[in-house]
């Protein structure tokens, strides 16, 4: 009995090994797309996330929108194409374009150089600061005033990576990671931490509740710069999208979308 | 598609951080494993032979948290318990949420092996001057965790698998440890491969280790 | 951008979004316990290649998180060529999942029975699935039972884990709502009741079917 069970482990640890080695081995098709081969196909698919407000959010008729959303249907509107939202969740948005999900990925996509050794990143259509928010009663100006405080942030975000490091450096600051911002700031409210790291929007939230006031944004971290994530075999559009983020920006319609969502104007946006 | 190339280097060299999650994992499902269990044989008896309105409270309690999703249970414990003056660390609210959570499924799993029992056997106890605890400890429970030790493992695995969700509560363990490093390592495919080993892993040392204790305990033949 | 109340339009429409979870728990039944039927057959088949077949395919799948598996399934298939779309990603993953899980409570509760029970059958010459038909899943059924609907129930909360692949079903749709209104304690309590709405029918059932098995089993038990 005891034998035979371990044989049965064996057995499906052995088709687990194998079929990752399949998966591994599998011959990949390739297909370079081009801008042409998007209008041609008559349609472009784009990856967004709608529970990342005020980026990517449903409005009062439950549809889609949000910064992201409404620059993502003007990428539409240029390439003369009607645009196909895929949903993904933030760890869904590497894989969703390196198997085809999408053409391209608009969700807050931070431009890093880990991300490009996987996708190419376009020039920043938008950007933000990653701040500390505090109850106004504590007293915090930098990192070394979080140790012995419990501080929330989002998973993965640019704050979650900013905020970990000022913890290794400064021993004592307990680092609490949430799935969504909404949960965080639930955290913050109800008094399970001492301080967040957030986006420099993220007093909207605060203020709806009834303690809203009583916070403030304490320091700024850094500022982040979001791009328009493609494959990295796809020069093509990602010229097209770089010189269409140029447009936008030079006409002042960033600058518009960002008043209108953020109700903060953007940080300058470099270019590479 | 972009022809893509496995580099589980980068999840390799954090290996130490996959054994520490691990160990997490395993520590949140064990204890809330014999809390659970500990709820799960109380309730079980209440439930059996309680006096009435004890034993419909029991059954409000199983209803009540088998038939909503645990991850609003850790919601509530966490965000909403310090506004009634209880304020739980991640790590005690996760516990206490699986514990409330695992001991509604025991208790009814344990129900169901104790009314599996002929009542023959019950009558024959008394007739022999067994006390109710008696009856209970020395011919009830062994019998009722026989008969349903299957099932009741299954749930334990269910559970160990099920402690992924409470990183929503920013408690740390193997899938949040996970997610972390697929934020920064970007190889989602990598990670999520290597993870799902680990838990094999540890969902067949569970199932050695509960096959070892059916061996111990249950020995006698039907 | 302003955040919004959390009013009778955004209760509906996570109500609405309720058919989602309820069609994809549905798949997971059908296909699961009728998948899950063959691999408990197959389980304690008298042939031993197919039990440790059917018992790797309960330990796979019972071993490793859903989430894992049905990330694999929509996002690496891609590797073997293929490109399911969420629903089917979904679909198949549910399906093969709650089967491991269905097959080995079938067999669980099926090897509760004294295995004497197998040897007096075989002494009245009945073959083994007349046997497992006649004699010993009549009496597997009460111990099978609970919990089959208690997982049964487990998978209509699991069905949230599809909000990975973007699947809005009532999970990713309450963080939506959630993130736009920021009134958790609302968009959660709407939640849990509308799951429980849709768990606890299903609990009293699997109540109601155990007792009556009980009434008939002290039945047979008083006429012997």
């Amino acid at each position: 009995m005891f034998t035979a069970r371990l044989r049965t482990m064996i057995a499906a640890g052995a088709a687990m090994v194998l079929s990752t080695l399949l998966l591994a081995t599998a011959p990949q098709p390739a297909a370079a797309e081009t801008v042409d081969d998007i209008i041609s196909r008559g349609k472009v698919v784009i990856a967004i996330d709608t529970t990342t407000p005020p980026y990517g959010m449903i409005d009062e008729q439950f549809q889609p929108a949000g910064f992201d959303i409404e620059f993502a249907k003007k990428i539409g509107e240029a390439l003369g194409v009607p645009v196909e939202f895929v949903t993904v969740t933030s760890p869904g948005r590497i894989p969703a374009l390196l198997t085809n999900r999408a053409d391209m990925v608009v969700s807050i996509f931070s431009i890093t150089a880990p991300r490009a050794l996987q996708v190419a990143f376009s020039i920043p259509y938008a950007g933000q600061s990653a701040v500390v928010l505090a109850p106004k009663s504590t007293a915090i100006k930098s990192h070394a005033d979080l140790v012995g405080k419990k501080v929330g942030l989002t998973r993965g975000t640019g704050e979650d990576g900013l905020l970990t490091e000022a913890a290794k450096a400064n021993p004592g600051i307990e680092i609490l990671r949430f799935d969504d911002y909404a949960s965080l700031l639930q955290a913050m409210v109800s008094g399970q931490i001492d301080a967040m790291g957030g986006g420099d929007y993220g007093d909207i939230y605060l203020k709806k509740s009834a303690k809203g006031d009583d916070f403030e944004m304490k320091y700024i971290l850094k500022t982040f710069y979001f791009g328009v994530g493609v494959r990295r075999d796809n020069p093509d559009l990602l010229r097209w999208l770089n010189t269409f983020i140029f447009t936008l920006k030079q006409d002042g319609t960033l600058e518009q979308l960002s008043q209108k969502y953020r109700n903060t104007p953007l940080p300058p946006l470099p270019v590479f | 598609m972009q022809s893509y190339v496995f580099q589980f280097g980068p999840i390799l060299i954090r290996s130490e951080e996959l054994i520490h999650g691990a160990w997490l994992t395993v520590w949140f499902a064990s204890v809330s494993m014999v809390l659970g269990l500990a709820i799960g044989l109380l309730g079980a008896v209440t439930r059996s032979f309680g006096p009435r309105w004890l034993s419909a409270a029991v059954a409000a309690y199983v209803e009540l948290i088998r038939n909503t999703p645990l991850l609003i249970q850790l919601y509530f414990v966490f965000f909403t318990l310090p506004f009634l003056g209880l304020k739980l660390s991640s790590s005690a609210a996760a516990i206490l949420a699986l514990s409330i959570h695992l001991g509604a499924y025991a208790t009814e799993i344990l129900r169901a092996g104790i009314q599996s029992i002929p009542a023959g056997q019950i009558e024959a106890a008394k007739s022999l001057g067994l006390k109710p605890i008696q009856i209970v400890r020395r011919i009830l429970l062994l019998q009722a965790l026989r008969a349903v030790y299957p099932a009741l493992c299954g749930q334990f695995i269910l559970q160990l698998l099920g402690t992924s969700i409470i990183s929503a509560i920013a408690a740390e363990e193997l899938t949040a440890i996970a997610n972390n490093m697929v934020m920064q390592t970007f190889r989602s495919f990598e990670v999520y491969i290597t993870v799902a080993v680990v838990y094999f892993v540890l969902v067949q040392a569970f199932s050695l280790l509960f096959q070892g204790f059916s061996r111990i305990f249950f020995r006698w033949k039907i | 951008m302003n955040l919004r109340e959390f009013g009778f339009g955004e209760f509906s429409f996570l109500l609405l979004s309720a058919r989602w979870t309820i069609l994809l728990s549905l798949i997971a039944f059908a296909g699961g316990g009728a998948l899950g039927l063959v691999i408990a057959a197959l389980r304690i088949s008298a042939r031993r290649p197919v039990r440790m077949i059917a018992a790797g395919y309960i330990r796979f799948f019972q071993s490793t998180p859903i989430l894992i598996q049905l990330f694999m399934a929509y996002y690496g298939t891609a590797f073997i060529g293929l490109s399911p779309d969420p629903w089917t990603a979904a679909a198949i993953t549910f399906t093969l999942n709650a089967a491991a899980f269905f097959g080995d409570i079938f067999r669980g509760s099926i090897e509760a029975i004294p295995h004497g029970q197998w040897e007096a059958a075989k002494a009245l010459s009945l073959r083994h699935l007349q046997t497992l038909r006649l004699v010993i899943l009549p009496q597997a059924l009460k111990l099978m039972l609970p919990p089959t609907v208690g997982f049964m129930v487990q998978i209509v909360k699991t069905t949230s884990v599809a909000s990975l692949i973007g699947l809005t079903e009532l999970a990713r749709t309450a963080t939506m709502i959630n993130t736009v209104t920021f009134e958790p304690m609302l968009v959660f309590g709407s939640v849990a009741l509308i799951y429980f709405a849709l768990c606890w029918p299903m609990s009293l059932l699997a109540l109601h079917l155990e007792r009556q098995l009980e009434v008939e089993g002290r039945g047979r038990a008083a006429l012997a």
